[in-house]
């Protein structure tokens, strides 16, 4: 079995990296990554303006931002994906690529998240830090964006890594409408080689695996990173915490 | 009709005036018919029972809390007036919390940078110039590039102090500031608040530190129940209480 997979990844490794390019589309990991990047960096300012729609004093503006929310968060991302397959091209008159489709369903579906995640967060800054700002005569849009966002958004991190995470995962949905992203090339191989699929998709679930397992740690050490920051002290890692509790 | 408006409150020797301010939390009546004058470079210690509306009023002041009724004049400007430009009207009032709320994610220099280049549009290397001269002031020029998590309560509350300075408000509020701090570190902030009064700053002080009051104050007001129960020199009313709010409040404190 490991030396099946070892084939097919000699194989097949420019295939699963970067598709047909260059005499193709790009296709492959970096598809995948292309979309999340991508996908994620223009999800993310228009994640904070549906954050701050949802704790805006304007009980309209927090009505149709939390009705966004709520409706992209009720839906399951493939239903998600169909929408946007079969309605934006009604609404632009023009057909769009698989990726395009992919990239604009992405961008809203992680927005409505992050918003939640941006949202928490801004809500986890005290009171006081509103307070004092304001005190000292800046007015809203400077608090928010001087003041809490930064705070919030430092504070928020590791969710947001997180949520990087599950959008990696979640691109590989894009199969359905044939995005060549990298679950894409993998079912290619598996198409070709006919009689491997158990190697071809063990495979796959080992690139996705090593990805994400490697942001997470990003993730956590961010996390302990942040805390020690936010304290002033070298925080304790549990390894060290664990060396003294061995040693006593 | 407008000089029918001027009332003696507006008097241009009064810094900040109160005026029949009413406040109530639902229907919880925070502030009742408070009404007095604090005069320029005049130290005023608010004391009184927790939960007596200390804080509400000094809040109310820079409208961090709003009131229902009546009038509050800062500095000849009536603070309701339709016309304020709120975020102008709040950089003049300098104001110091309990928890002292200085922005973590910003250096000690940069805490105090922030209101004159954002709200007064100084320039940034003037800023710096004047944040670094307040810091001497406060005795932490040293502290500069430091972040507010690597200070002690004191240190925290000598910066928010000097942030407040920064925009050179002809007031400064100060709201139990030395209430979070360990014993040993509430010398230290007094002794910058001393310096502020002694320079002619007019205060406003909400605190317990009785010593305070009767070294600086040049007024003392008590407040219960949301209601301006007696008001008097720091000698009259440490030694001549007048209510019997008072002298209970009095008696309880000096029996801890």
């Amino acid at each position: 079995m490991i030396t099946d997979i070892f084939h097919i990844l000699q194989d097949n490794w420019l295939l699963l990296l970067i598709g047909q390019y260059p005499n193709g589309p790009l296709g492959g990991l970096a598809i995948t990554l292309l979309l999340s990047v991508a996908g994620l960096a223009l999800a993310f300012p228009v994640s904070v303006l549906l954050a701050l729609g949802r704790i805006s004093p304007f009980a309209m503006l927090r009505a149709s931002a939390a009705a966004i929310i709520y409706t992209v968060r009720g839906v399951p991302l493939v239903m998600f994906i169909f929408w946007v397959y079969f309605f934006v091209p009604l609404l632009i008159g023009t057909t769009i690529s698989g990726f395009t489709t992919m990239l604009v369903t992405v961008v809203l579906y992680e927005a409505a998240y992050l918003a939640e995640v941006i949202r928490a967060g801004i809500e986890g800054i005290s009171r006081g830090q509103t307070e004092a700002s304001r005190a000292l005569g800046m007015g809203y849009g400077q608090t928010m964006f001087k003041i809490v966002l930064p705070q919030a958004l430092y504070n928020m991190l590791p969710a947001m890594v997180s949520q990087f995470v599950s959008t990696i995962k979640e691109t590989s949905l894009g199969y359905v409408i044939s995005v060549n992203e990298l679950t894409f090339a993998a079912n290619q191989i598996n198409s070709t080689l006919l009689t491997k699929p158990f190697p071809v998709f063990i495979m796959l679930a080992l690139i996705y695996f090593v990805l994400c397992s490697m942001l997470t740690q990003l993730a956590r050490w961010l996390e302990r990173r942040i805390s020690k920051r936010r304290t002033g002290k070298p925080a304790i890692s549990t390894t060290a915490v664990n060396a003294v509790t061995a040693a006593a | 009709m407008a000089i029918n408006q001027i009332k003696p409150d507006q008097d241009a020797r009064h810094m900040i005036s109160f005026d029949q301010v009413n406040k109530w939390y639902g229907s919880y009546h925070a502030l009742a018919d408070v009404s007095a004058n604090v005069a320029k470079g005049e130290v005023v210690v608010i004391c009184g029972p927790s939960g007596s509306g200390k804080s509400t009023l000094i809040r109310t002041v820079n409208r961090l809390e709003q009131i229902q009724k009546g009038r509050i004049i800062f500095d000849g400007q009536d603070i309701y007036a339709p016309k304020l430009d709120l975020n102008h009207f709040r950089a003049r009032v300098g104001f110091v919390f309990q928890s002292f709320n200085l922005f973590p994610h910003l250096s000690v220099l940069d805490n105090i940078v922030i209101a004159p280049v954002n709200v007064r549009h100084s320039r940034r290397s003037d800023a710096r110039i004047q944040a670094l001269e307040l810091l001497e002031r406060v005795g932490l020029a040293a502290k500069a590039d430091a972040y507010p998590g690597q200070l002690s309560g004191g240190q925290q509350q000598r910066v928010a102090i000097a942030r407040a300075l920064a925009m050179d408000p002809p007031a400064m509020l100060f709201d139990e500031p030395t209430s979070a701090l360990d014993p040993e570190m509430v010398g230290e902030v007094l002794q910058v608040m001393k310096q502020l009064a002694r320079d002619g700053m007019t205060m406003i002080c909400v605190t317990h530190e009785m010593g305070f009051a009767r070294e600086v104050a040049d007024r003392v007001w008590f407040m219960d129940q949301g209601r301006l129960v007696e008001t008097g020199t720091p000698e009259d009313f440490f030694l001549r209480p007048q209510s019997q709010r008072a002298q209970k409040f009095l008696s309880d404190l000096r029996s801890h």
